[in-house]
């Protein structure tokens, strides 16, 4: 290791990953320590790259749709959408409007359940083993929905260009009428237990801050940028879809702490599930796909982007008028995220490590591709 | 009768070893309990099932487990302390046969029995030895599993288990003072460091002091007339046992289980069920220290009295449990913070009361 030299005698490397029960995917996260403080971290990446854009760049834009899937297991939804709005925008079609509606229903839909295992895998990290069981609990609620809308419980496939692949199935509306309030009464019970522990206080509150200013520089976005007070939210700056005809606050906090971090994302499942409810409400009867060519052969350039549950995703597709796209670029909200670690790692305890890194919230399966 | 008068040291022989065994036997049985009951629990608490298929509601999944873990490689790192790492399991479940050693277990009332021609009958305390100092020994031994879990530590070849060896240390070395002044407390109120005089204060205390028949239904136990003592003891003893939100030494998310990531099979088994011995013996003390041991504040068959420091133990095992998982982890300087700046002055404010109190009684 390169930095092995540098060592004092009471400093030693500690390697958080790649094989570390606790952080999400495969990455090494170097400590320099001394004693229990850390004096550096060091990020390395690429133990798992899966090289999904020249995956892409072989295979019919239809045939695209399930690779997005795998690039990030846990809002594959969000993958889904950005690729098919990216094409549609190559292609010039706009969804019908229900399509839209559902559309941005299941993508609300999934920034909930991505929320719940985040934070729930973040509960564990600090020890809190319950936390995570009722969280994951609480999820498998919404993952029925999503269930009964897609038929999958992880990899949906479900964005189509120009629509979705099929309407809602029957007594969908009614089942997620029945099941939301319930699960929200429920979030309440379990946010107030976790924010009124006192040990969860003492672990979270004032651990490693992002000022508003390092938050800039490295790029993050999505909870971990908005928790340090800026308001910037795709969903707002660059609508989609029938986002501007919905009403929903920007969650944000002033703290930047780890506190803060996942008190933005406990908040935006609630404003996640106001977006639903407004959804059901407003959904028109009507087509769901648009009417496209069997094979699509687009030409251009186009650069597209929506608010992950993780924070900004964005891709850019080049088609040179050949069913297979000449060239697609991803970039994943969680690599910028991850770049925030260093800087505030230095100086702070070991135990702290695992806490702030699972406030980021970060998909390796994302960083990697 | 003649091999006995000839050799006379066979019948202390004979009853010592009969005696370990049992005692011993017992211990890893209610290990195993306590194993089974803390995963039932907490599936209960986390709205789980917890093991449900190996015999009914699980209850052989202890001894499935203990097949899996016997036949698995027993590996030594060869670049680990060999003496250290080898002796650590020893001395971390040796620590807990010697604490079981020191502490009564109730009475028994024997009928016309003979064991090699000597009578048995009579009532007998459930006790390897009523020591005088019962409750110093007992203190003492409970912090030797400490010194075995840091050897395990530090004789691996690992960075995590030696983070681990000295959270360890830097933690026993914060709550085993508030532990012993808190135990002082009891001693000082109840005049005598041995645990039958301590269990015996407790339950006649209105005797002393006449009081309306009424109230001689609330206990006078110590948990009511020491409460910041009680606080102090079971603060510590949740850190003594390593148990949540004390457990930094285990901490996988952090540090990966710590002392143990290096032990395999057997010997990781031992030491992680001395840690399970320490949970019930420890309940085990605050009962006989705070919760009246075996006596309840009505009049029963003295024979029961085994069963209901039984029950008794079983409720705080069942207590530190909820504890242990409705709470996250402390960090370690947290941890050392709550530890001297807190309890060590509660303890010795609690000193000072049971010395006012222990002068009148």
């Amino acid at each position: 290791m390169a930095m092995a030299g540098q060592l004092e005698d009471s400093e030693m490397i500690v390697h958080i990953g790649p094989q570390h029960p606790s952080l999400p995917g495969p990455f090494m996260l170097d400590l320099k320590l001394k004693g229990e403080v850390v004096q550096d971290a060091y990020l390395n990446m690429g133990y798992i790259h899966k090289g999904i854009e020249k995956l892409l760049e072989n295979r019919t834009y239809l045939q695209c749709i399930p690779i997005t899937d795998r690039m990030c297991y846990l809002s594959s939804l969000s993958n889904n959408e950005v690729f098919c709005s990216c094409v549609e925008r190559l292609l010039g079609v706009e969804p019908p409007e229900r399509a839209q509606y559902i559309r941005v229903l299941v993508q609300e839909l999934s920034r909930i359940q991505s929320h719940l295992i985040g934070m729930g895998e973040f509960a564990e990290f600090i020890g809190f083993m319950s936390m995570f069981m009722f969280l994951v609990r609480e999820r498998e609620s919404i993952i029925t929905l999503i269930e009964m809308i897609t038929g999958a419980r992880l990899t949906h496939t479900y964005g189509r260009f120009g629509g979705v692949r099929h309407d809602l199935p029957d007594g969908f509306v009614d089942r997620a009428r029945k099941l939301l309030p319930a699960f929200e009464k429920k979030m309440r019970e379990n946010v107030d237990t976790l924010e009124s522990d006192e040990v969860y206080l003492e672990r979270t509150e004032g651990v490693g801050k992002v000022s508003p200013e390092v938050a800039k520089q490295v790029g993050v976005t999505g909870p971990v940028l908005r928790a340090s007070g800026i308001e910037y939210d795709i969903r707002r700056v660059e609508p989609t879809l029938v986002y501007p005809d919905l009403d929903f606050k920007v969650i944000t906090d002033k703290r930047g702490d780890v506190f803060a971090r996942v008190h933005c994302r406990f908040e935006e499942i609630f404003e996640s599930l106001h977006i639903i409810d407004q959804c059901l409400d407003q959904m028109p009867a009507g087509e769901v796909r648009a009417k496209l060519p069997k094979t699509i052969k687009p030409e251009g350039e186009a650069y597209c982007r929506v608010e992950d549950p993780r924070g900004e995703m964005a891709m850019y597709v080049v088609g040179d008028g050949s069913p297979k796209p000449y060239r697609v670029k991803v970039r994943d909200p969680s690599y910028a995220n991850l770049q925030a670690l260093p800087p505030v790692l230095r100086g702070v305890y070991v135990a702290d490590v695992v806490a702030i890194a699972g406030s980021m919230d970060t998909c390796i399966s994302g960083v990697d591709r | 009768m003649s091999l006995l008068a000839s050799y006379p040291f066979i019948k202390p022989l004979v009853i010592g070893l009969v005696g370990a065994a049992v005692l011993t036997g017992l211990l890893y049985l209610g290990g195993m309990f306590v194993v089974w009951l803390e995963r039932k629990f907490t599936a209960d608490m986390q709205s789980r099932f917890g093991p449900n298929r190996v015999g009914k509601y699980g209850l052989l999944q202890l001894i499935a487990d203990a097949l899996k873990l016997l036949t698995k490689e027993d590996i030594v790192p060869r670049s680990a302390d060999q003496l250290l790492y080898l002796g650590a399991p020893i001395v971390a479940v040796s620590s807990a046969l010697l604490m079981a050693a020191g502490m009564p277990y109730g009475y028994i009332r024997l009928p016309d029995w003979s064991i090699l021609g000597v009578s048995l009958q009579g009532t007998h305390l459930l006790a390897v030895s009523n020591l005088d100092v019962g409750l110093l020994y007992v203190e003492a031994v409970s912090a030797v599993s400490v010194v075995g879990i840091f050897m395990a530590g530090w004789a691996s070849p690992n960075k995590y288990a030696l983070i681990s060896a000295f959270r360890n240390v830097a933690r026993m070395i914060g709550y085993e003072v508030p532990l012993a002044m808190s135990v002082v407390g009891v001693a000082v109120m109840a005049h005598s460091l041995n645990f039958v005089d301590v269990v015996n204060m407790q339950s006649s205390l209105y005797e002393l002091f006449p009081v309306h028949p009424l109230l001689r239904y609330i206990p006078a136990w110590f948990i009511i007339l020491q409460p910041i003592g009680f606080v102090v003891f079971g603060v510590s003893m949740l850190a003594e046992l390593g148990s949540k939100p004390f457990d930094q030494i285990e901490a996988e998310e952090e540090i990966v289980a710590g002392w143990g990531v290096e032990y395999s099979g057997m010997r990781w088994a031992l030491i992680y069920f001395s840690e399970y011995f320490h949970l019930i013996l420890g309940s085990l003390f605050m009962v006989l220290l705070f919760f009246g041991g075996w006596t309840l504040p009505f009049d029963y068959p003295i024979s029961l009295s085994p069963l209901v420091l039984l029950a008794k133990v079983i409720l705080v095992i069942m207590g530190v449990l909820v504890v242990r998982w409705s709470l996250p982890r402390f960090r370690i300087d947290q941890v050392q913070t709550l530890g001297w700046k807190l309890l060590l002055p509660l303890s010795l404010i609690n000193l000072a009361w049971a010395g006012a109190l222990g002068m009148v009684l």
